[in-house]
């Protein structure tokens, strides 16, 4: 869709309208000056035309004139207007008049008897009348309002004046050569025109194709697509340099996610070491107990009271070392796990929550939004809800409201799991998905880095916002395409 | 006033006689031809601007008269009567009024009239535009009028006296007069407004209606003068009689000549004839009622 502002024109359409634009101009700029220029030539040929037919006529009338010979003085008007040189000329009116303004010759002499004074029909023509008889020299006069110019010319003989040439030529042709210009002027200016839109669509192909293959690949670079993204270099000019530059950019942009990767590979590999020195602590400290129980134990066959004292100790202790190897071992099996699958996934581990809410007074707000279409990583969503939810519903001891909320949109889903809970302090904030982090007493620690972790292999984020006394917000994002190296979606 | 009253019959009665004259003529040896040419005169009476036409009539009557022949054109009647007076003109086909006068001052003498439509007669034309409202020359008062020459016969001495036996005068009747010097620009002129009215030979008048209408049938006649006798072809007194004698046989016999006739048919004459001095008698009378 094309919209009314120029400034959201495509350049395949600006450029092209430019260059339209700027050749019309110019041509028809040129076009009125010669159009123009040629009005004026010939307007003043036209003057000097009638000018020369006045003169002329006046040369040969001077003789009938001072004679009392208004034929001759006719047929000199006659022959040199209407039937000799000013043949061609469009003649409106030619006229020989005495210094008292009478008749003595006129190409009309019906409607403009002899020997009598000339009737002017209006006040414009009264005007020129006196304007002509004024004259003392040939020259010409505007007529009919600049529809006709007339030549004047007076008759003198021997220094005498007897009287007055009029020659009235009309412009109309005039006007008829200026539109054939015009027409010919205004051909050559759509020709130019057309010429010119051509050659603003061959820039426009020249120069924006390139700047498109540019802002598609910048848009590409921007969606963090990880494929060598370069763009084509032809010529030299400044588009090709920005080509350039942005090939530079985009190499050193792969080379900053290759060394993200290389960081984040070698970062899993500390995480992993933080995590086995966890384990190794957390099991350790039942370990100890353990083993001083059964050290105890051998040490003093004799005393049988020791058994029943210390096996409960012991069993403690490995159910305490299984709850850590059980959620290390649902960490291993979820991260890698991949299953593209509908929302209503979301619901199935509505149940399991129910099933731990039995018995503390908890109401429980459940609201799945996410619409029917929108897929996500079944797997993995579901252990991360699981683990945030059975989370949220082991700080909530003295009950209250849980609401859960999933929502989507095209890019990403959120769900958010607020509670109505004692808070957590700030100071605890920071560190509640670090491993081994428990504000319950016998918690692992490891739920909340569990959900951290798997969010994390989403490519997702949490957050978590809380107020001491009032309850505790988590906001999960995780995209709805899965992840890059994911299984993409149709 | 009815000059010539016989009309048609005259012509028939005059052939026989004419023909055994051409024939005595022929048998004459023809005069030296070293002589210089014989000058023949044109003035407004004829249609003088057919220029070929007249070069074919003078070839014809050289090869009859044996004489290099010229015809000479000036503007004016007294132009061609001065050159009748210095003896630089032989013959002049000459305006009735002005031969009378040049008869009478013993310049000229008569030698053939023509015979147009079978009538040796012609008259004065009042013309008018087409379109005019004037019905006769009364109506053109205080218009504009052409002449054709003070000396020509009908386009001058007829209409101003036709305006004095009306009771008015001649020179204060029209608005303003001009002179054509030629019956054809006084047609015209009319034609093309220049003059309200103009007085014309009625001849040249007919030659041009229907010769070359183009003028003509713009204008119309509102008024018919009385006839007079046709503009003749005079000789200057002094003139060899011989050459006169053959000059005369070569105009009479023109009707009887194939190449003649077809001449004549171009000048939409009949031919020539001689006639007695008194034919002019009504034009003489002019020269005392009606004097320029």
């Amino acid at each position: 869709m094309i919209s009314l502002r120029p400034s959201a024109w495509s350049l395949f359409i600006k450029l092209p309208f430019i260059v339209c634009l700027v050749v019309a101009t110019v041509a028809a700029v040129i076009g009125m000056g010669v159009v123009e220029k040629d009005r004026a030539e010939l307007r003043r040929a036209l003057s000097a035309r009638a000018e020369l037919l006045a003169r002329w006529v006046a040369a040969g009338s001077a003789d009938s004139m001072l004679h009392n010979d208004p034929w001759s003085t006719f047929l000199t008007l006659r022959q040199v207007v209407s039937d000799g040189v000013g043949r061609d000329d469009h003649v409106v009116t030619a006229m020989v008049l005495d210094r008292d303004r009478r008749v003595i010759a006129h190409l009309r002499p019906a409607e403009n008897p002899i020997g009598l004074p000339l009737v002017a029909p209006n006040e414009d023509e009264r005007r020129l009348l006196s304007a002509a008889m004024a004259m003392t020299a040939p020259g010409v006069l505007e007529a009919d309002g600049g529809q006709a110019i007339e030549g004047i010319a007076p008759v003198v003989a021997g220094a005498k004046s007897l009287g007055i040439v009029r020659v009235r030529l009309s412009t109309h042709h005039l006007s008829e050569a200026l539109q054939e210009s015009a027409m010919v002027v205004l051909a050559l200016t759509l020709a130019l025109t057309a010429i010119g839109s051509i050659i603003g669509v061959g820039l426009s192909l020249g120069a924006v194709r390139p700047l498109k293959r540019l802002a598609d690949a910048m848009g590409q670079l921007g969606r963090g697509e990880h494929a060598p993204i370069m763009v084509p270099i032809s010529g030299n000019d400044e588009i090709a340099r920005l080509g350039e530059a942005f090939n530079r950019m985009a190499e050193e942009v792969a080379e900053k996610q290759r060394l993200e990767r290389e960081l984040a590979q070698s970062e899993k590999v500390a995480a992993l070491g933080r995590v086995a020195a966890g384990v190794a602590h957390e099991v350790n400290n039942p370990l100890a107990g353990i083993l001083n129980c059964v050290s105890t134990i051998r040490d003093h066959p004799e005393e049988v009271g020791l058994i029943d004292r210390y096996l409960p100790v012991i069993e403690r202790g490995l159910l305490r070392i299984r709850a850590i190897i059980q959620d290390l071992l649902i960490e291993q099996r979820a991260e890698n796990a991949i299953n593209p699958s509908g929302p209503a996934c979301l619901d199935e581990i509505r149940d399991l929550i129910l099933a731990e809410v039995q018995g503390h007074s908890i109401v429980l707000e459940w609201d799945n939004r996410v619409p029917a279409n929108v897929l996500v990583n079944r797997p993995q969503l579901q252990q991360a809800a699981l683990n945030l939810l059975k989370n949220v519903v082991q700080a909530m001891a003295d009950g209250g409201r849980l609401r859960f909320t999933a929502t989507a949109d095209s890019q990403s889903l959120c769900i958010e799991v607020e509670d109505s809970g004692v808070g957590i302090d700030p100071d605890d904030l920071g560190r509640i998905f670090d491993p081994f982090f428990s504000l319950r007493r016998g918690g692992t620690g490891l739920g909340l880095w569990i959900t951290f972790r798997l969010v994390q292999a989403m490519g997702g984020s949490i957050e978590v916002s809380s107020e001491p006394g009032l309850g505790t917000l988590f906001k999960i994002n995780v995209p709805v395409e899965g992840k890059a190296d994911g299984p993409t979606t149709h | 006033m009815k000059v010539f009253s016989t009309g048609g019959d005259w012509w028939g009665r005059r052939t026989l006689l004419l023909s055994a004259f051409v024939l005595t003529l022929c048998l004459c040896p023809p005069a030296g031809a070293a002589e210089g040419p014989v000058r023949i005169a044109l003035t407004a009476a004829a249609v003088r601007d057919e220029l070929p036409f007249f070069d074919r009539w003078a070839a014809y009557l050289e090869r009859k008269l044996d004489r290099k022949v010229e015809f000479v054109q000036r503007r004016s009647y007294r132009e061609v009567i001065e050159m009748l007076r210095s003896g630089e003109l032989d013959f002049s086909w000459m305006c009735s009024y002005s031969f009378v006068e040049a008869r009478t001052s013993g310049l000229v003498d008569l030698v053939a009239t023509p015979v147009f439509r079978g009538r040796p007669t012609y008259q004065s034309y009042i013309i008018v535009r087409r379109d005019s409202a004037a019905r006769s020359l009364a109506d053109l008062e205080g218009k504009s009028f052409a002449y054709t020459d003070p000396d020509s016969n009908t386009g001058y001495i007829i209409p101003r006296a036709m305006i004095r036996d009306a009771g008015s005068s001649p020179e204060k009747f029209f608005r303003l007069t001009f002179l054509t010097w030629d019956h054809g620009q006084a047609i015209e002129a009319v034609a093309e407004g220049v003059a309200d009215g103009a007085a014309v030979d009625s001849y040249v008048w007919e030659y041009m209606a229907a010769m070359r209408p183009r003028f003509a049938a713009q204008t119309k006649i509102i008024q018919r003068s009385a006839e007079f006798g046709f503009p003749p072809m005079a000789v200057r007194r002094g003139v060899d009689p011989a050459l006169r004698e053959r000059f005369t046989a070569a105009l009479l016999s023109m009707s009887s000549d194939p190449e003649g006739r077809h001449l004549l048919v171009e000048m939409m004459l009949d031919g020539f004839v001689v006639l007695p001095a008194s034919q002019y008698d009504s034009v003489q009378a002019l020269l005392v009622s009606a004097p320029r």
